[in-house]
């Protein structure tokens, strides 16, 4: 058998194909076949080559493009080996069994494209269903393309659909071909048999390619004034269709105004669709007026909602729920006529309904007889809602819940259907439960509780665990059952089963935390199940309940104390717990729990990593350090009562997923904003406000106020104590009382002043105005140690051995010299700064080391930091002589233009006589900028002092210093450096000091002084830290004078 | 704001692409595959209904072992709406291709994509009505039946084609949508009862939710007259007389039902689609004119050597001529139970420990109504204490109830107009399940 008949010679490309072929078959056990003998013999000698490689494995020689070939076995049927190698390259000698087998494809698709060409219809309709199975399944036929488009012109209807499905498919992948059907489609419109217009019409829509709008609009036009009903329904789905591909088509073509007239259609089924189509139009066109719901067009919705099918019953229940009623007697007209569809058999229909008449429920009156009628009608279709599939009655429960929360006395007395069947799934049981919580009220709260208790003795963890959580939730709710809840919780913690025991204990924290002082009586029972608890939720509020009532708990702090030991492999929550629990411990009975307290502080604060925890435990360090009465204030201070529903859905979020009920929205309680991006243009929306009701607050101000409201609500729930920190009042101590506390302690306090809290505030404080041009710059890291003078000064400043007396003993730095004589051509300038009653002067030594006589004095600053200027000229009386020296005081002020200097208090200054102009540079120490008004009120400063962000402070050591705290204040005051307190800690003195710059920057020090210690170190926090190493200066140079 | 369908496939249990039809070119068909994904990822306690990826939310419900998916771009799709769909169009296709399954889905494929041609376009879904739908599909339906014997009644002789399988499309519309289904009408009433019982024997809950099930196969049958009791009575208001009627809460009705003979006769009438549909579902709660059909008589102790023993005495309280057939109590125990001996009224009764769903399990093949049925259970627990007593909770039963409505609903008669030539293949079948019947201990 000889099946080659056809060899295709391009230049080096084989191309061999034949006419026949059954099916797909290799093996290598089959070497058997022959070649034709018609081939040339240079394919002969190719594919002898190439079949001999097959056999081994497929590696085709570089001059194989594109190769096809039969093998005869034998006289069994005929197999066929189809090999196409697009590009050799690809393939390389990489060709594989699988890869080999996955080429056959090629071969089916040549095999279906002779059977689409057949003459035989019925092989033809088999070859495009075979067609559409290798679509189904993912393969690609769309080389078929021309030949399926070639059985469009049918007139079997079945096989016509077919193709149309196939067309639908594909032709946004192939364009160009997809024209070629066109023709057909045309046609098609035109059949006298309307199931074939229909047909060609919906799927000519369905195309979407953009090229075939502009022939679909003639067929399309004479289709929606088909006669035939069907036809008008499918063409008017079409415009929707038509539309996303070319709106402004659709808009030119007036199509939107034919679909207008059909909600004026005699068959619902149009009405229906062109309800669908509009709606979803109107939705790409917020502003349109497309769907201009007027009495009109209402009264016509309503009248087709009675004759549609179920499906367009939803269309248009869905679209009326868009409509707003002028007035509440159309709102009740528009109710009464969708009640009705309240006991359709669809429960899609039901809940389109309930969506509609939860709308305009809004409208009406409350105390109007058909309120009452209309709430009393809505309870049992809800009912049934629930006799569906667990996916309906889960959507349903969804929805239930939130028509619970809008209006619960629609469904109050409809408990028992809430209650959980065994066989439910866990998540309708989950529903359930949340359900009967809202609907839980004194009237029922009995039947509540005695099923919930019965729901905790289930085996589902996590549906008792909800069970006993709910418990907990009636008794927050319903105060008159709290007792009976609270009884309930103890039988079940009897029952030692570990996860109702730990839920239990979380609930009943929040009761005691809803009902303070009422209930202590089972701390008892709780205490004894300490052990039991492992989750960290349950630990937690067992540490809060124990630290809450350590007074009445004897041993407390034992039990805390066992929980210490293993602290840091505690989960955060219960880590944070145990340190506010111990400080309360601390305060109620400090005598016994001194090292406790020290214990877990060091805990927190030291060996944590945790930055809440450690802000915590810096923060009840601070507070106890500082003051013990007020940290009582703050720690054990009243905590607000928890409210009664801490779950409901906030109320602008409720009324605008009331308004989307059955939607998606409603399964997620999401508005739809939060999970559709835009581009359908999410309107949001509102329910209407009924007349003369107390629901007319805006939005806006109802979230704003949440918004304000939320800190607060947030914070105590964390730990009582933040809150109210926030709010400290400081009073200052009245004493610098006995405190139980190391030194080490102090250190850590100091530190955390600023940081603990400066985090919490997290407000940016950033310097003053006026310096923000100048000290923009991030600090620089500061050396610990500061010794020499700043770099760029050409003297040392502070030269001891020139002995300057100090007028009126405030301080004044000995002179340097600024100008030499040798640089300034026998000019000698030496001089200081001082500040006398808030005068800067600086006093200068002018020396005429020249031989001529010195005239025309005249002296200028070039811009510097803090803006001084020269308050006048500079009067120097007489010429001045050779060898003469003059003393000049020149007052000096701070209003000069400024310029950030390096350093910073360096003054460039020009000073010209008759000779030349000569510059210099000099430095003023900062302390003569201390302006008399520095001294800080108490609170300001410890409130300053955390404001002040912790980078922002730096520390110094002044060694060798042999004053005591009270000397160092007088010297320090002498510079306007006041002292504002004292405190004696292990014999080290605390100076708490303030200073003022006369630009109004604040500098805050800390100043330590120990007896017989030398060595003083001073803490430095300002908002501009660039002055501190300034500052810095001046304290050491008045406490070393 | 309405729903709008994207796209719509079925995939086997295994993931295998059956049917992919996308409505509105919103997504690709690579989504198939995050949905198998997702789905089969989905831990026990979330809901599985509604499942999002990216802008494209998946619902979905399985019917015949298959996941019939829809998805959605839109939010002001209901999902409530698409499953009620899908579960249509399972019911749908069901009717059409004889049974569900994957098998039967892969051969009508062809018939399944017409179907679904007509039934959603665009994404809005036009009609779920079989009456409807016979007017406009021409494939035929492959009966994926195990082959018997039977159906070489109609096939020709020695497998050549018969002049019917060749019938001209333009008659569809008159032909049954399964040619290979025999003719009859099948009226069932099926009720599911709820009961809770409290441990002290009242009965707290007791509902049950019916529904009448028309199954026709007729081909000419134009209507259909279904007499329901005539002393039943509608909603709590409207008993009459002395109350003894047959009553039910709330009723809802087929649309295609005529209700105007309903008020003074209690006669539904109704033209039937072929195929199945629910013609009449009502429930009723509470007031139920019989006692529930089992009580139980728990007694749980330890005996002297630490095993916890229960005594049960189960009650049939039907009347005496009916049973309940396949009853199955399931017993929590406690947790840590290692074994159980039992001592059973008759050989044909079973009880086995599961210890993976912590309960034990007594089946009775079948009960008289009067009868008393009674067991010992012996249950070893390794550290029995008086809290694990407390972990044998409420007890579960599951019946069946054959020939038996709760709510006393009957069939006073079915008339077909025309009147139907030949011996009439009517049934009327009455049934009831137990949907979750706890009592407690």
């Amino acid at each position: 058998m000889y099946c080659f008949t056809e060899v295709l010679y391009h230049g080096k490309n084989h191309l061999i194909s034949c006419n026949s072929a059954e099916k797909i078959m290799f093996s290598q056990h089959n070497p058997l076949f022959s070649v034709d003998g018609s081939l040339s013999s240079r394919s002969q000698e190719f594919l002898c080559i190439f079949l001999c490689a097959c056999t081994s494995i497929i590696c085709c020689s570089s001059d194989c493009h594109c190769v096809t070939f039969f093998l005869n076995l034998h006289q069994h049927s005929f197999y066929y080996f189809f090999y196409c190698l697009q590009e050799n390259r690809q393939f390389g000698s990489k060709m594989t069994d699988s890869k080999y087998f996955t080429t056959t494809k090629k071969g089916e698709i040549f095999e279906l494209k002779a059977e689409l060409n057949s003459d035989k219809k019925e092989k033809k309709k088999e070859a495009v269903k075979k067609v559409i199975a290798s679509m189904t399944v993912g393969k690609d036929v769309s080389a078929l393309f021309p030949d399926v488009v070639n059985c469009m012109q049918t007139d079997n209807l079945e096989l016509k659909k077919l193709v149309y499905l196939y067309l639908m498919n594909y032709a946004k992948s192939q364009p160009d071909m997809a024209i070629m059907a066109v023709n057909t489609f045309v046609k098609d419109c035109e059949d006298p048999n309307p199931l074939i217009r229909a047909l060609a019409v919906r799927t000519m829509g369905c195309i979407r390619v953009d090229k075939i709008t502009e022939y679909l609009c003639e067929p399309l036009r004479k289709c929606l004034k088909d006669e035939d009903p069907y036809v008008r329904k499918t063409a008017a789905v079409c415009v929707a269709k038509l539309h996303d591909i070319n709106a402004q088509l659709v808009e030119d073509q007036g199509f939107l105004d034919t679909l207008k007239d059909l909600i004026s259609d005699s068959n619902p089924m149009v009405v229906a669709n062109a309800v669908a189509a509009l709606s979803e139009i109107a939705e790409s066109h917020p502003n349109s007026n497309l769907m201009d719901l007027n009495p009109q067009t209402m009264n016509k919705l309503l009248t087709a909602l009675n004759e549609c099918t179920e499906w367009g019953q939803i269309f248009i229940l869905d679209c009326l729920a868009n409509y707003t009623p002028r007035d509440d007697r159309e709102s009740q007209s528009i109710c009464e006529r969708v009640t009705p569809r309240l006991s359709h058999a669809n429960s899609a229909v039901v809940l389109s309904a309930v969506k509609v008449l939860m709308k305009f429920m809004e409208m009406l009156p409350k105390d109007l007889d058909y309120y009452g009628t209309l709430l009393k009608k809505l309870a049992p279709p809800l009912v049934t809602l629930l006799s569906a599939e667990p996916e309906l009655q889960y959507v349903a429960l969804r929805n239930i819940n939130l028509i619970v929360q809008r209006r619960p006395e629609i469904l109050k007395h409809e408990m028992k259907v809430f209650y959980v069947k065994y066989n439910d799934p866990i998540y309708v049981k989950l529903e359930k439960l949340d359900i009967m919580i809202r609907l839980a009220s004194q009237a029922n709260i009995a039947q509540v509780l005695a099923e919930l208790k019965e729901y905790a003795t289930e085996v589902d963890v996590d549906f008792v665990r909800k069970a006993v959580r709910a418990i907990g939730r009636c008794a927050i709710k319903v105060e008159q059952s709290a007792e009976r809840c609270v009884s309930t919780l103890l039988d079940l913690i009897q029952t030692k089963v570990n996860y109702v025991v730990q839920e239990a204990i979380v609930v009943i924290k929040d009761i005691f935390r809803k009902y303070p002082n009422k209930y202590e009586s089972v701390i008892a029972t709780l205490c004894e199940n300490l052990d039991s608890l492992d989750e960290p939720e349950a630990r937690a509020a067992m540490i809060w309940i124990v630290g809450e009532y350590a007074e009445r708990i004897d041993n407390a702090d034992e039990l805390l104390e066992s929980f210490l030991e293993g602290f840091h492999d505690e989960s955060t929550q219960v880590q944070l717990q145990l340190l506010t629990a111990i400080v309360k411990l601390f305060l109620k009975k400090p005598t016994e729990t001194q090292e406790l307290v020290q214990q877990v502080l060091s805990l927190a604060t030291q060996d944590s990593d945790n930055p809440d925890l450690r802000d915590r435990g810096y923060i009840y360090w601070r507070l106890l350090s500082t003051d013990p009465v007020a940290a009582k204030e703050v720690v054990l201070a009243e905590k607000p009562l928890i409210s009664e529903e801490t779950d409901l859905i906030e109320p602008t979020l409720l009324e605008e997923l009331i308004c989307h009920i059955g939607t998606l929205a409603s399964v997620y309680h999401k508005p739809p904003s939060a999970f559709v991006e835009g581009n359908h243009g999410v309107q949001h929306k509102g329910l209407p406000g009924s007349a003369g009701s107390a629901e007319s607050e805006s939005p806006d101000a109802v979230s704003a106020g949440a918004a304000t409201e939320a800190p607060a609500a947030v914070i105590p729930s964390q730990g009582d104590l933040l809150g109210d920190l926030l709010n400290l009042d400081l009073t200052p101590p009245a004493t610098t009382g006995p405190l139980p506390h190391s030194g080490g302690m102090q250190m850590g306090a100091m530190d955390l002043l600023g940081g603990g809290l400066d985090s919490l505030l997290g407000g940016d404080l950033g310097g003053s105005p006026a310096m923000g041009a100048g000290f923009g710059a991030p600090p620089a890291a500061m050396p610990p140690a500061f010794s020499a003078p700043v770099s760029g000064s050409l003297y040392d400043l502070f030269d001891l051995d020139n002995g300057v007396g100090m007028p009126l003993g405030s301080f004044c730095p000995p002179k340097t010299v600024w100008l030499p004589a040798m640089k300034a051509k026998g000019l000698e300038i030496s001089g200081t700064f001082v500040r006398h009653a808030g005068v800067i002067q600086m006093e200068m030594t002018i020396t005429n080391k020249a031989m001529s006589v010195m005239t025309g004095f005249a002296i200028q600053f070039n811009r510097n930091s803090f803006g001084l200027a020269p308050a006048g000229p500079i009067q120097v009386p007489s010429p001045l002589s050779p060898n003469q020296n003059i003393e000049v005081s020149l007052p000096l002020n701070t209003v000069g233009p400024v310029m950030k200097m390096e350093p910073l208090n360096n003054l460039q200054v020009a000073f010209k006589n008759n000779i030349d102009v000569f510059y210099f540079s000099c430095q003023y120490p900062i302390s003569v900028l201390f302006a008399e008004d520095g001294k800080m009120e108490r609170q300001v400063f410890l409130a300053t002092w955390k404001d002040i962000p912790n980078e922002n402070e730096s520390q110094f050591q002044i060694k060798d210093c042999h004053l005591n705290s009270d000397a160092a204040s007088n010297k320090l005051q002498s510079i306007n450096i006041f002292t504002i307190a004292e405190r004696t800690v292990d014999g080290q003195d605390m100076l708490y000091q303030s200073m003022k710059l006369t630009n109004g920057i604040w500098a805050l020090a800390e100043l330590k002084v120990q007896a017989g210690n030398p060595n003083y170190t001073v803490s430095l926090k300002c908002r501009a830290p660039e002055v501190s190493q300034c500052v810095f200066q001046s304290y050491e140079a008045v406490l070393k004078n | 704001m309405m729903t709008m369908i994207s796209q719509l496939f079925i995939l086997s249990s295994k993931g295998d692409h059956l049917i992919y039809k996308d409505f509105r070119g919103e997504a690709g068909n690579d989504v198939i595959n995050v949905f198998y994904e997702k789905v089969t990822a989905l831990p026990g306690d979330q809901p599985p209904v509604v499942m999002s990826h990216r802008d494209l939310h998946f619902v979905h419900v399985r019917q015949g072992g298959l996941y019939w998916v829809a998805t959605t771009t839109s939010a002001g799709s209901s999902p409530f709406t698409i499953i009620d769909f899908l579960n249509r169009l399972a019911a749908l296709v069901t009717d059409y291709c004889g049974s569900l399954s994957e098998k039967s889905v892969q051969m009508n494929f062809a018939l399944i994509y017409e179907l679904l041609d007509e039934v959603v376009d665009y994404g809005y879904i036009q009609t779920t009505s079989s009456d409807v739908l016979k007017n406009f599909i021409q494939t035929e339906a492959v009966s994926s039946r195990p082959f018997s014997l039977f159906d070489l009644s109609n096939v020709g002789l020695f497998g050549a084609e018969t002049q019917q399988s060749k019938v001209a499309p333009s008659s569809a519309a008159t032909r049954p949508i399964q040619s290979s289904r025999d003719q009859g009408v099948f009226v069932d009433v099926i009720e599911r009862l709820s009961v809770i019982i409290g441990s002290n024997g009242a009965v707290m809950k007791a509902d049950v939710e019916g529904e009448i099930k028309v199954k026709c196969y007729m081909l000419n049958c134009s209507e259909m007259r279904i007499g329901l009791n005539e002393e039943f009575s509608i909603g709590r208001s409207t008993l009459r007389g002395y109350g003894a009627a047959v009553h039910v809460d709330e009723c809802r009705f087929h649309q295609a039902v005529k209700l105007d003979e309903f008020d003074d006769h209690r006669i539904l009438k109704l033209c039937p689609s072929q195929g199945e549909q629910t013609v009449m579902q009502y429930q009723l709660s509470d007031n139920l004119p019989s006692p529930p059909p089992f009580r139980l008589f728990p007694t749980i102790e330890r005996d002297n050597r630490g095993r916890l023993l229960i005594y049960m005495k189960l009650r049939c309280d039907l009347p005496p001529k009916s049973a309940a057939i396949n009853v199955s109590v399931s017993v929590p125990v406690p947790k840590g139970c290692v074994s159980l001996s039992q001592e059973l009224s008759s050989p044909e009764q079973r009880c086995e420990l599961k210890p993976q769903s912590r309960s034990l399990v007594w089946t009775v093949p079948r009960c008289s109504g009067g009868t008393q049925l009674s067991a010992v259970f012996k249950l070893d627990v390794p550290g029995l204490s008086s809290a694990s007593m407390l972990e044998v909770g409420p007890v579960g039963l599951t019946f069946e109830l054959p020939k038996l409505t709760s709510t006393g609903l009957q069939i006073r008669f079915l008339r077909l107009t025309p009147v139907q030539p030949g011996p009439s293949q009517r049934w009327v079948r009455y049934v009831t399940h137990s949907d979750s019947y706890i009592i407690r201990v």
